[in-house]
């Protein structure tokens, strides 16, 4: 196949128009993904607002046990036991704590139900700080609204660098979470070996996925694609 | 065979420009303003470390969209055949690789992407098929445009044409 020959110098495809060519597309290129970067930060950054008005509920005692797989253990001697399994960063734990979060959170404070929340760090290494704030969490008796205002705040991004050491210590500030000992936790990482439990254990329970509910200790198999909370509470008032 | 295709060659290539070049910037400008989303879909691949396919999910739809452009309006269309082509290929390559490691996500070709429940994963293996068909032919277009880049209602015109006016 013959190769049509190259424009003439009048017709607009000299090296000059091509180099004219190139520079403009790397312009384009670059403002739009510069563009996207700032707006990106932006949006992160004002996901704080959602945290404005949060208010703090009584403190409830949790505990971590290796014998169920080190997760965040509320209302240990429950008739009924919950296993929730999930990542801070999941976008769809999001979906699913805000169909099912408050129920829930209300079973806990009814001690309706033990939960134990295992909370997973697959998703890079953003989770595994988020989650070890989660452990440091529970320590001072605040996992549940640190828990919830981790998801209202969640970026759409996973790792985009907003789920820093710094950030989640403010993230406790707004939850009532200022005591040293929690920001030197957060800080240092100090619970890993927990977090890093937690993610092993998946294996032992068959967990692939999230979130994963175990309704006393038998897989939640759900028929809606969606999360619907009248699904999740006539499954939960049935085991 | 070749006279014919010579007489029909400006129509082509200029279709062929079109297809390729509605398709790059179609796809550029349904994904130029969600950033989120297609630095989401381009980390979805898990291929580059997390921040390298964010700042690429950024760029990528601008890319698109003035490769698309420069093939619609025909100025330096060869170069940006060569390019198109290329991106082409690299999402045949990147939709592969995910198919053979049997992750199952949405390719967020034209918006959209991430993950994908499992029940749908005879669904998701269907688009793959799919998908890397249509960039395999969009390659294809794309290397034709590279031999014969000039044609009807181009901004550039070859060297023949301007010696015959």
């Amino acid at each position: 196949m013959a190769k049509q020959a190259k424009a003439t110098k009048t017709s607009g495809g000299d090296n000059f128009t091509r180099w004219l060519v190139i520079g403009m597309v790397t312009l384009v290129v670059a403002t739009g993904a510069i563009f996207s970067v700032i707006s990106q930060k932006t949006k992160a950054n004002e996901s704080f607002v959602a945290l404005n008005n949060f208010k703090v509920g009584a403190p409830v005692t949790a505990s971590v046990d290796t014998a169920n797989g080190s997760g965040i253990t509320v209302n240990t001697g429950a008739a009924k036991t919950i296993d929730l399994w999930e990542d801070p960063q999941c976008p769809i734990c999001n979906t699913f704590e805000g169909a099912n979060g408050a129920y829930i959170e209300d079973l806990v404070r009814a001690k309706k139900a033990n939960v134990v929340y295992h909370v997973l760090s697959f998703l890079g290494k953003e989770s595994v700080t988020a989650a070890n704030a989660a452990y440091c969490a529970a320590d001072e008796g605040h996992f549940l609204d640190f828990h919830k205002a981790l998801y209202l705040v969640q970026p759409a991004l996973e790792n985009s660098g907003f789920y820093t050491t710094q950030n989640l210590v403010k993230i406790g500030g707004y939850v009532g979470l200022t005591s040293q000992k929690f920001v030197d936790c957060v800080t240092k990482v100090s619970k890993l070996d927990q977090v890093k439990a937690a993610y092993d254990s998946m294996a032992k329970y068959n967990v692939t996925g999230t979130p994963t509910v175990f309704f006393n200790g038998k897989l939640w198999e759900r028929k809606n694609g969606g999360f619907v909370l009248d699904e999740f509470s006539a499954a939960f008032e049935a085991s | 065979m070749r006279k014919l295709h010579n007489r029909f060659q400006p129509i082509i290539t200029l279709v062929l420009r079109l297809l390729l070049g509605g398709v790059l910037l179609v796809a550029g400008g349904l994904k130029a303003f969600k950033p989120d989303e297609s630095a989401g879909a381009v980390a979805a691949y898990k291929i580059l470390p997390t921040n390298i396919a964010h700042l690429i999910g950024y760029a990528l739809p601008w890319l698109e969209i003035a490769i698309g452009v420069l093939l619609i309006i025909g100025l330096s269309a060869r170069l940006a055949a060569v390019v198109g082509t290329a991106v082409m290929l690299i999402f045949v390559v990147a939709i592969i690789s995910v198919w053979a490691r049997g992750i199952l996500i949405d390719c967020g070709c034209f918006g959209g992407g991430g993950a994908v429940d499992p029940s749908k994963s005879a669904q998701v293996h269907r688009a793959y098929l799919l998908e890397t068909l249509r960039d395999l032919g969009l390659a294809i277009t794309g290397l034709y445009l590279y031999f014969f880049p000039y044609g009807l209602l181009s901004v550039e015109k070859p060297l023949q044409i301007i010696e015959e006016q």
